[in-house]
């Protein structure tokens, strides 16, 4: 059974300029103790799908079409009280921003003995101060914060990134959800905390179980840590597939000038390219297939119509080049 | 840093701004700002439209009267200055003393008379120039001396900054109009010594907002990138500073207007500025003081009148200060 | 206490005299732009702009205007640090000694009308963040452009008309009942007499300003009726000035509230599944009243320069009527010590504020 089942979901959001679709008829899954990587370029719609599963949209936001079931239970329809009882140990997000993701007026000792008192809530444990928070300074351990006991007694602005970004992961082993999204954990940190972020999320995910959809810009990161991996171009899917699958042979065109434009990727010998042309107007987008403007393939057909998502073999591409 | 998160920190922006209308970073910051902008909006706001239109009114009706008054005055005829007026603003007819508002002799007596039989909308229609040249003369001297203050000592920063910030801070330690009481009192009574110390406490606010801004334009990539090319600092400040931050302070000087009638018509409460016979909106409400309430219409009616410009100005500021905060989505 | 606190708190310190001292500077230099020569100056001094030579001679003597400007400058602060404003020209006492008794008269109707106006702020200002965008937020909104674009005198002319004349709820002017008389004011302050001279002045000023307003006064004599007929007094004059300025807080209060409700931390604290109550009221608006502290020290000026208007109209015989009557008898000398006076309550009230701050915010405390 898998944690997560979203069908033909439609996202939209009210702007000054009209009605913005920033998540277009998309249906995917996420298995148990499985984790998916979910790459587009900025404005795709990836921090939205996150949000969406967890019931978190900006108030301007609607869910416009689909439906989002996690763990068994259908989210787009909740009442908010059932949206509270999800959150935390069904599904935890960890968002974009990870240094304005602490409250700045409380210790982080504080914050993190809140997670364990909420899970024990729900969970119906009975909380008890002293066994928190012998496994909140467990946790900290954990994710390789060294002196858990000096980090706990500090306000978050005393914190580096890195430290700031561990700490909310630590936070999400102590939710223990079923579902762990993680909103680019790495993209606020400088390079070498990169590394080692990525490397403990690798680590915890072998050692927890859980599964995990990690949202990214960069593919090369949704491949270190993904067993699958689901490419969005403008709010739809585009491509879909186990993530050695479409990074050694990608089929859409967009997923090809992404990986054609790794740096110094998996494939080290193709041509380094940037993807050509700008990103698409999102509230007067391209008709027919969205990425036609700056497709290299197009044909008079992508411009008319819009294309289907056709798959075997769990593998799914949306274009025409395909069928 | 991408194209978005640029137009979002010019912008203050939060996630409100579609990415993909985004093409080129000239062109949408072009396409957000100007007077273009805020006019497209504020027009098809029904509340901001009915407040521009009155706003305009009062402007349009202050230039032709105060026009009127000045020939008026410079020619000796000084009736001009109410040929188009119901009646003498300042004529004494006691006949007509504590009339209350009421539609007989339309429009003459429609807000009253006050203790000299004049009428209430007579001296009320011919003290609006003066109201409105205060609003205009002080904020735009205010933004003129506040921009070159404050964006040189924003700009090349140092000891001159340090001083701008400790001078401000005096000037704006100090609640506006008591220092504007205490300078118009020593100037002389007068409507010029009013004007020079209401500009005097006005720019403060202006240099600190200007400053602000060359603090955050001055390390941003297309200044950054004068500098590298060359440009010499004037030109930088002259082609780059100035007209970006000219922007957000639009916003606020609009709901400013509206703050220097308050404080003006509050002096002239106080019987400070333009002296008897001549009406000045604040002090028409305070000479009702001692009739109050049995006449309550001399006091309250130049009191609702002046809220009513206020609020205008107030509502279209607002307006424009929600623009420029991308909260409209909401 | 931390160093860091310690340092803090010395740094504000040391701001707030910097502030003073150039604001005093700013006046001085002003003044003598407006009055170059001694003889002009002594005619600020004298309070009429036909006073006798002679008598202008006897003034310029005695206020040493004819000295080098530095000097005058330096006799003038000291002047002001030992509390010696000159001697009022209507009342021939000194200036300190009548501002003494009028400003904790004027200070206790400001902070009253501070308390209110700040609790009508927070309130409708989270009420309108938690409903923004629906006709509640707009009522609110609606409700505070109107209050805040009223001139001060027409809210007050409105509240006597409706309140005191027409409902007949509260009593229109004055301090307290004019048939009960002043209570006996607090007086002999013995242990005075051991402080240096210089501080003298000032610090009896304090005291009594601390001591004498005329409702604790009462309080402290047991004078009850007289209390009773104060607050009584109080509530109008209070009221509008509340009116006229808690939009200010509402306006910051709901901002603040909205920016907070929309930082990841409040969506983390959603996201541990904590109730909307907790986020709301324990997470936003103990980050979103930070901001509304710095506002306290603007409000404040901002109500000292209403109650000027405010006393006039509702016959309050504090330091803001003194003004009233100071600008129509052209006392400069009044005027100039009022303006220093209200300028020293501020940057007291911005030292207030910058502490509360401090002590509201972890960032600001331990940098
Ligand atoms: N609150 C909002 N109001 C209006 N439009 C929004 C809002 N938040 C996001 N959008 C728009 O929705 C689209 C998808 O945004 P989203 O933040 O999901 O993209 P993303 O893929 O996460 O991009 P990034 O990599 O920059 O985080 C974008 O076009 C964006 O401008
Ligand atoms: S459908 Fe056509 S335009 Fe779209 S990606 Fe495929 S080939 Fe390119
Ligand atoms: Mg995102």
């Amino acid at each position: 059974m898998s944690v997560l089942e979203v069908r033909d979901l439609v996202v939209e959001y009210s702007t000054v300029y009209g009605v913005l679709r920033a998540i277009n008829h998309l249906s995917f899954e996420v298995g148990e103790a499985e984790s998916l990587g979910v790459v587009g370029e900025s404005g795709s719609g990836k921090s939205t799908l996150g949000l969406s599963v967890v019931r978190l949209l900006p108030p301007n936001a609607r869910y416009a079409g689909g439906s989002i079931v996690l763990d068994g239970q259908e989210v787009t329809r909740m009442s908010n009280s059932e949206a509270r009882r999800i959150r935390g140990t069904t599904a935890f997000m960890i968002f974009q921003d990870p240094l304005n993701s602490l409250n700045p007026v409380k210790k982080v000792s504080t914050q993190l003995l809140e997670a364990v008192e909420m899970r024990c809530k729900k969970l119906g444990e009975t909380y008890d101060v002293e066994k928190a928070t012998r496994e909140v300074v467990e946790k900290i351990r954990d994710v390789r914060i060294p002196d858990p006991e000096l980090i706990l007694e500090r306000y978050p602005h005393q914190l580096s990134g890195g430290q700031i970004q561990r700490v909310i992961i630590a936070m999400a082993l102590l939710m223990r959800p079923k579902l762990l999204i993680a909103d680019e954990p790495t993209s606020a940190l400088d390079v070498t905390i990169q590394a080692q972020v990525l490397k403990l999320m690798n680590d915890l995910k072998k050692e927890y179980g859980m599964s995990i959809m990690l949202i990214t810009h960069d593919i090369s990161v949704a491949y270190n840590i993904s067993d699958r991996i689901m490419v969005m171009y403008a709010g739809e899917l585009v491509e879909l597939g186990s993530a050695d699958g479409v990074i050694r042979s990608p089929m859409h065109p967009y997923a090809k000038a992404l990986i054609a434009s790794i740096p110094r990727g998996v494939m080290r010998d193709a041509p380094l390219e940037p993807i050509r042309g700008s990103p698409p107007n999102m509230i007067h987008p391209p008709s027919g297939c969205r990425f036609h403007p700056r497709c290299p393939f197009v044909m008079d057909v992508c411009r008319r119509e819009e294309p289907r998502e056709v798959g075997q073999d769990g593998r799914v591409v949306r274009c025409f080049l395909y069928g | 840093m991408g194209v978005k998160e640029i137009v979002k920190k010019f912008l203050g922006y939060r996630g409100t701004i579609p990415t993909a209308t985004v093409v080129k970073e000239g062109e949408e910051e072009r396409r957000l700002s100007g007077y273009r902008f805020y006019l497209d909006y504020l027009i098809k706001d029904k509340v901001a439209a009915v407040a521009l239109a009155i706003i305009t009114l009062f402007t349009a009706w202050s230039v032709v009267e105060g026009t009127l008054q000045y020939v008026g005055y410079a020619t000796r005829h000084r009736a001009l200055g109410w040929a188009l007026l119901p009646s003498n603003p300042i004529a004494l007819n006691f006949a007509a003393s504590l009339h209350p508002p009421s539609l007989s002799h339309f429009p003459v007596y429609i807000f009253g008379t006050n203790f000299s039989g004049e009428s209430i909308l007579s001296r009320l229609l011919y003290a609006a120039p003066k109201d409105a040249l205060a609003a205009y003369l002080v904020v735009f001297s205010g933004i003129i001396i506040g921009m070159l203050v404050g964006t040189f000592a924003g700009y090349f920063g140092g000891w001159a900054d340090e001083v701008l910030m400790r001078v401000t801070d005096a000037f704006l330690a100090l609640p506006g109009l008591v220092l504007a009481i205490a300078l118009s009192v020593l100037l002389g009574s007068g409507y010029n010594s009013v004007l020079i110390s209401l500009i005097l406490i006005w720019w403060p606010t202006y240099a600190r907002f200007f400053r602000a801004q060359a603090l955050s334009l001055k390390s941003r990539g297309f200044v950054e990138a004068s500098k590298l090319s060359g440009q010499n600092s004037l030109m930088i400040i002259l082609r780059h500073i100035f007209p970006n931050s000219v922007d957000p302070v639009i916003a606020y000087a609009a709901l400013d207007f509206g703050n220097v009638i308050l404080t003006y018509s509050t002096l002239a409460f106080l019987g400070i500025g333009i002296q008897p016979p001549y009406p000045e909106w604040g002090s028409m409400s305070s000479n009702g003081l001692p009739y109050f309430p049995q006449n309550w219409w001399w006091s309250i009616i130049p009191g609702l009148v002046i809220m009513t410009v206020v609020v205008c100005f107030t509502l279209i500021g607002d307006r424009m200060q929600d623009l420029i905060g991308g909260r409209l989505t909401y | 206490m931390q160093t860091s606190t310690l340092i803090y708190l010395v740094r504000r310190v040391i701001n707030a005299v910097v502030t003073l001292l150039l604001l005093i500077f700013i006046i001085f230099v002003l003044v003598h732009t407006i009055a170059p020569t001694p003889v002009a100056l002594a005619r600020i001094y004298c309070g009429s702009p036909h006073c006798p030579p002679a008598e202008l001679q006897v003034i310029i003597q005695q206020y040493g205007l004819s000295l080098p400007l530095p000097v005058q400058f330096a006799h003038y602060v000291v002047n002001i640090f030992h509390g010696n404003f000159g001697i009022d020209t209507l009342y021939k006492v000194p200036e300190l000694q009548v501002i003494g008794q009028l400003l904790p008269i004027t200070l206790e109707l400001v902070i009253t009308g501070l308390i209110f106006a700040v609790i009508i702020g927070l309130f409708t200002g989270s009420i309108a963040a938690a409903n923004r965008n629906n006709p509640i937020d707009y009522s609110i909104k609606a409700v505070y452009l109107v209050t805040w674009s009223a001139p001060v005198f027409l809210v007050g002319f409105i509240l006597q008309l409706f309140l005191a004349y027409e409902l007949k709820l509260l009593p229109p002017s004055g301090l307290a009942n004019p048939t009960l008389g002043n209570p006996p004011p607090v007086t002999g302050y013995p242990y005075l007499s051991a402080v240096p001279q210089p501080l003298q002045g000032w610090l009896s000023g304090l005291v009594r300003a601390i001591t004498s307003p005329p409702l604790i006064d009462a309080a402290v004599e047991g004078d009850w009726r007289f209390f009773v007929s104060g607050v009584h007094h109080l509530v109008l004059p209070a009221l509008a000035i509340a009116v006229t300025s808690f939009g200010v807080v509402t306006r910051l209060t709901r901002a603040s509230m909205i920016d907070a409700l929309d930082r990841d931390y409040v969506k983390l604290s959603f996201m541990k599944g904590l109730s909307k109550n907790r986020v709301v009221y324990g997470t936003a608006f103990r980050n979103a009243v930070i901001p509304i502290i710095t506002l306290i020290a603007l409000l404040f000026g901002f109500s000292t320069a209403g109650a000027v208007v405010i006393e006039d109209i509702f016959q309050y015989h504090g330091m803001g009527y003194f003004t009233v009557q100071a600008i129509y008898n052209l006392d400069y000398i009044a005027i100039l010590a009022i303006t220093i006076i209200v300028g020293i309550s501020v940057i007291a009230a911005n030292l207030v504020a910058d502490l509360l701050y401090g002590w509201a915010d972890p960032r600001v405390r331990l940098e």
